[in-house]
């Protein structure tokens, strides 16, 4: 039996987990759903020993696990498959196979040729396709990559098996093999837990499924006595009773300011971006839903003017440009990709090419200029920091996002381009973000909305897109309930 | 002529190739160490004290591998474990070095340099093949140093491509968040890797002292340790590779010696910048990424 | 790093630096009693030798001149997290374009003649880093190994320079024909060596500062070094950075070689830095890499190298003494610097305060 109890799992200001009870059987599937951002992925990496919990504690068969200590998960019979596949990119696939239990076998001497066997064996019961022998991962695609995971972890022999989003990349005609793989799994009596958005995968094979929400467990039930609509609304949440103010619907007329037209990304041999196609009118805010990881990083990093199409084009107010500073960008990680932590606030400013440009005068930046737009943004976005003078590093994250978002709009841009821009906000500053978006639209500019909230996106936006895989699909006007957005993101559409 | 030119070619890739052979090591485990001069340094220094003063070639060896194992170990602390810059830390272990090398030396020796001399490392005979014309007294009589250095090459080639070992160590070089994730103990890997390249530092310090140039003077490596990291590159992180690329800055090492005599219009100078030449236009021309280690030179620190 | 915004963050951040300083001089202390010698006259020779008399304090300043552009170039090269270890390589070349140029100065207005050298120097370095700079923006070469490289490459062209085309026309001795006197620097007081360039050092110290912190590109070159993904994200272009950052870099470091042709030597020698790009290093990291306190840590280093001659000759001490002082001190600053030590402070700093008053200690944390 493994049990967690009582986990808590915070990282800086936002709750992940919050006292999250778990429990799972020998013999049994057991589907974890949720949406982007329920604390899925954490809790399976509590249970994994990748991270330490802030409270409570993982036993399997009574016996404690060692908290934050992956090798002693793995000592335990516990293994993960990780969405993001941990692998070493530069080795061949069978040094990644001989890394973990396949080459476990005693002796100094590593046996490539044995683990390619064993390999060879197992994918040929799984009904996997190998990739060429001594073939480098990092030529191999997402889905060759995931099953080298599963494969590696059933090498294993565990106990436990943890499955983070596997099937999202695998061919369709290897779905029903690895569906029938997890039941035999379960026949040999081990722990199996699937981590997944996909309901219908959920029903299809799992014994019993805990929703979580929020970083809390709202149900666990067993399928014969769920549908596929109520497990959706359970992971969505009902939607608040007075819905916020909608945006007028679309003219046909307005003025379209952001024209994106076949915009293509080839990434790896992988297409991140599918002839993306969409337009942005004055006035709107257009809304893109979606699970992370299809696509939408590669949207905003070409918008952003960070990376090069491989094809397809973006065109302004019918002008085309390659680059262009109308564009304003609100990017998701902020601390990443959004501010130069340890650089005052003013200097963040800065960071934004067109304030840049705008404060620079003949090469030297008028820092008496950026100094008071610097005042004058924490004033109007009442951004709390000790001045322009403090660093980034010394805000919250609320009080980041507000800089992040007061910087995008003293750009004067045109277009508005917002990546979860409310991700770790708490409720107030969600729908201050809200209302910033909602008045620059009024103002006549056009707002493109990229998020995994369907909340967000049902409440802010006028017209909705789905992205998956790479490619896009707007929504017809009957699928704008959360339970047909759940199913239309997790690709019920292809 | 030939076998003298062949001789110093020996002697000058020796040292380089057994530094060369540690810093794969140390960079396969995801560690690029500036400061192997330093460490070769310490270890000629104080290999030739320790022979000196206690009269014995073995502890004189002693000494020089644990001088520089100390210098690595200082830089384990810095970069294992508390994941400061690796090439800031290396470059300091470097000045370090010439100063207290320096400031030893001047304080025991004086700065006259009194006969801070040892006998040379007996050049051991191997049999019938040192009796070949030309090749044999440069290639089969030469110092045990030299033997083990050659000899270390098809060790390190099999522990790093063909033992488990290496492959963890490898892993731990590629993506170090994995490689812990997987339980491999990155910390211990690369600790480890930086040790047993400290002995390895410290046997190419003691063959420029004990076995060389016999006597000790400041900053006696020279930028071997500099040519060392060159060789690795050059090499493209292969132990065949190494022992090749040694070998032939080694020669053009010991080219300078030979123009003298030869009164060729060729400046030497060119042959002493020839191995560092060679490295940039190789860098220029695969570039530097292709074959090192992706985590290379990359500060990591577990996060719970 | 900003002193500025780092002391307002972090009430440390100027006096670790000191406190790296104090940790090296005890361990050096250490070191000489091991040695047999004693530490409080060894120290006295130094402060004797540095600043003990007027003769003293001018070598001081002149030995601390050169480490002024190498420390700049050094601040410039790592603000933006470029590291160059090759300064000693852009000095040697920016001493070589002077000593070539310089003995072709004769009957130039005198002026123009210093101020060809200089730019010849500057134009030298310049191109040495920025050939690295070159390698790593468009051939994804580490700048740390290529730097090192044409440091040697740098080396062994100043020798054949001295043995060969440059050597003075009786071929005695491996150095160059000198500089044109219409290119020499002048003299504020012979016989010391006080001269302008120490002024070119302060006027450039002070001018990196407003380049690194009050202009567009200095602003990209810190973002870069700061957040490369964060400044890539919003547009700074990484690899143009790179080379005109190197380039500025070895710049700087060229022309100290050539104010020390210009200035101190007037020709070439076999060896012209005795480590002054390495130095550097220290004097960058110990100033934090603000430009304006590096002219106070380059003095500090100066003076170490100017008393350590004394100290040699009074107590017998090996003057590259002062080199493990410079390699102590980086590695005590990089330790320091570490959150894992921060961390470690913060839990003393809050043992002390649990154990001081209640109320005062809660407001305390939260600062």
């Amino acid at each position: 039996m493994l049990r967690a109890t009582g986990i808590t799992k915070r990282f800086s200001r936002v709750v992940a987990l919050d006292g999250v009870d778990f429990a799972a059987a020998p013999g049994e599937i057991h589907a974890l759903l949720g949406e982007n951002g329920a604390g899925k992925t954490t809790l399976m990496n509590v249970l994994a020993g990748r991270l330490r919990p802030d409270a409570g504690a993982a036993t399997l068969d009574g016996l404690e696990l060692r908290a934050g200590s992956p090798a002693a998960a793995l000592a335990a019979g516990i293994a993960a498959v990780h969405q993001s596949p941990m692998l070493f990119e530069r080795m061949t696939w069978e040094e990644n196979l001989a890394l973990g239990a396949m080459g476990a076998g005693s002796g100094v001497r590593l046996a490539l040729d044995r683990v390619a066997n064993d390999a060879r064996r197992l994918a040929e019961r799984l009904g996997f396709e190998l990739p060429a022998p001594r073939a480098t991962v990092d030529e191999r695609s997402m889905g060759e990559r995931v099953r080298l995971e599963i494969l590696h972890a059933l090498s294993l022999d565990p106990r436990v098996l943890i499955l983070d989003e596997p099937t999202a990349v695998l061919a369709p005609g290897e779905l029903s093999a690895f569906l029938d793989l997890l039941r035999r799994l379960r026949s040999e009596g081990r722990i199996v837990i699937l981590v997944t958005h996909k309901l219908a995968e959920a029903l299809a094979v799992a014994d019993r499924i805990t929703v979580l929400r929020h970083g809390r467990v709202v149900a666990t039930t067993a399928p014969a006595s769920t549908s596929e609509s109520a497990l959706a609304r359970l992971m969505i949440g009902e939607l608040p009773e007075a819905a916020p103010e909608k945006p007028a619907p679309v003219e046909a007329a307005r003025r379209v300011l952001l024209e994106i037209s076949a915009l293509t990304v080839e990434y790896r041999g992988n297409r991140a971006l599918d002839a993306v196609t969409l337009g942005v009118g004055a006035g709107e805010i257009v809304g893109i839903a979606g699970v992370e990881g299809n696509g939408q990083a590669e949207l905003v990093e070409v918008l952003a003017g960070a990376r090069r199409p491989s094809a397809g084009r973006i065109a302004l107010c019918g002008a085309e440009r390659v680059w262009t500073d109308e564009i304003a960008v609100i990017p998701q990680n902020r601390d990443i990709d959004g501010l130069v932590l340890d650089m005052p606030l003013w200097e963040n400013l800065l960071l934004a090419r067109p304030i840049r440009k705008r404060m620079s005068r003949h090469g030297w930046l008028d820092r008496a200029r950026a100094l008071e737009l610097c005042r004058e943004l924490i004033r109007a976005f009442r951004i709390r920091a000790e001045g322009p003078g403090a660093s980034a590093a010394s805000l919250s994250g609320g009080n980041r996002q507000r800089l992040s978002v007061a910087r995008a709009l003293a750009q004067n841009p045109r277009v508005l381009v917002a990546h979860n821009a409310t991700r770790g906000l708490d409720l107030a500053a969600t729908a201050e973000v809200h209302r910033t978006l909602r008045a620059f639209a009024a103002d006549g500019g056009a707002v493109l909305l990229i998020s995994n909230d369907l909340d967000e996106l049902l409440g802010v936006c006028g017209r909705l897109f789905v992205m998956s895989r790479g490619r896009i699909r707007e929504t017809r006007p009957d699928e704008r309930t959360p339970e047909a957005l759940g199913l239309l993101m997790a690709g019920r559409w292809h | 002529m030939l076998d003298a030119f062949l001789n110093s070619t020996v002697s000058m890739a020796t040292p380089i190739l057994l530094a060369a052979l540690g810093e794969l090591l140390v960079e396969r485990a995801g560690i690029i160490n500036i400061g192997i001069e330093g460490a070769m340094l310490a270890g000629a220094f104080f290999g030739l004290a320790a022979a000196y003063f206690m009269g014995s070639l073995a502890l004189g060896i002693l000494a020089a591998m644990g001088a520089a194992v100390a210098m690595n170990a200082i830089l384990a602390v810095l970069v294992v474990n508390l994941a400061v810059n690796q090439v800031v830390a290396g470059t300091a272990l470097d000045i370090l070095a010439v100063g207290l090398t320096g400031v030893f030396y001047r304080q025991m020796f004086g700065i006259t340099g009194k006969a801070f001399m040892v006998r040379s490392m007996p050049r051991l005979a191997l049999g019938p093949l040192a009796r070949l014309p030309i090749v044999g007294k440069p290639l089969f009589e030469q110092s045990a140093l030299v033997y083990l250095a050659f000899a270390i090459v098809p060790v390190v080639a099999w522990v790093v491509g063909r033992t488990r070992y290496g492959l963890r160590l490898r892993a731990a070089g590629e993506n170090p968040a994995a490689a812990d994730a997987l339980g491999l103990g990155v910390y211990a890997l690369r600790w480890q890797a930086l040790l047993a390249s400290g002995v390895l530092s410290g046997l190419a310090g003691a063959f420029l002292t004990l076995a060389y140039a016999n006597t000790f003077v400041e900053n006696i490596t020279a930028g071997r340790g500099f040519v060392a990291l060159a060789v690795v590159i050059v090499g493209r992180w292969n132990p065949w590779g190494l022992a090749l690329a040694s070998l032939l800055f080694g020669a053009a090492m010991a080219l300078q010696f030979g123009l003298q005599a030869l009164g060729t219009a060729l400046p030497y100078q060119l042959f002493l910048a020839l191995p560092y030449a060679l490295t940039l236009v190789v860098l220029a021309g695969f570039g530097g990424g292709v074959d090192a280690p992706s985590a290379l030179g990359e500060p990591y620190s577990r996060s719970s | 790093m900003n002193a500025r915004t780092e002391s307002a963050r972090d009430p440390f951040a100027l006096l670790r630096p000191l406190a790296a300083l104090a940790a090296a001089v005890a361990l050096i202390a250490l070191v000489l009693l091991a040695l047999g010698a004693s530490p409080a006259r060894v120290f006295a020779a130094l402060w004797e030798g540095a600043f003990g008399n007027w003769f003293a304090l001018t070598d001081t300043l002149v030995k601390s001149t050169p480490l002024v552009f190498t420390g700049l170039a050094i601040a410039v090269a790592f603000s933006g997290s470029l590291w160059n270890i090759g300064a000693d390589g852009q000095l040697i070349i920016g001493a070589l374009a002077a000593g070539a140029v310089g003995p072709m100065l004769g009957g130039w207005p005198r002026p123009l003649g210093i101020a060809i050298v200089l730019v010849s120097g500057a134009i030298g370095g310049a191109l040495w880093g920025g050939v690295c700079g070159w390698l790593r923006a468009r051939r994804a070469t580490s700048e740390v190994i290529s730097t090192i490289m044409m440091n040697f490459v740098a080396m062994q062209l100043l020798s054949w320079a001295v043995h060969g085309p440059l050597m003075e026309p009786s071929g005695a001795y491996p150095k160059s024909v000198a500089i044109a006197p219409a290119a020499r620097m002048y003299m504020f007081a012979p016989p010391s060596q006080l001269n302008p360039a120490m002024l070119l050092a302060l006027g450039l110290a002070l001018g990196c500062y407003f380049f690194l912190f009050r202009s567009t590109a200095g602003f990209e070159l810190r973002a870069l070094g700061r957040n490369r993904r964060a400044a890539t994200f919003f547009g700074v272009p990484a690899g143009a950075v790179a080379i005109w950052a190197m380039a500025l870099s070895g710049a700087l470091a060229g022309l100290g070689g050539a104010v020390q042709v210009c200035a101190i030597t007037h020709r070439l020698y076999e060896k012209m830095s005795p480590g002054w790009g390495y130095e550097a290093i220290a004097v960058a990291l110990v100033a934090r890499l603000d430009p304006r306190w590096i002219v106070a840590s380059a003095i500090f280093f100066g003076a170490l190298d100017s008393g350590s001659q004394a100290m040699q000759r009074t107590e017998g001490v090996s003057p590259v003494l002062v080199q493990v002082i410079q390699g102590l001190v980086i590695l005590i600053l990089l330790a320091l610097d570490t959150p894992a030590f921060s961390r470690l402070r913060e839990s003393f700093g809050r043992a002390a305060e649990a154990s001081a008053s209640g109320e005062s200690a809660a407001e305390g944390g939260d600062a």
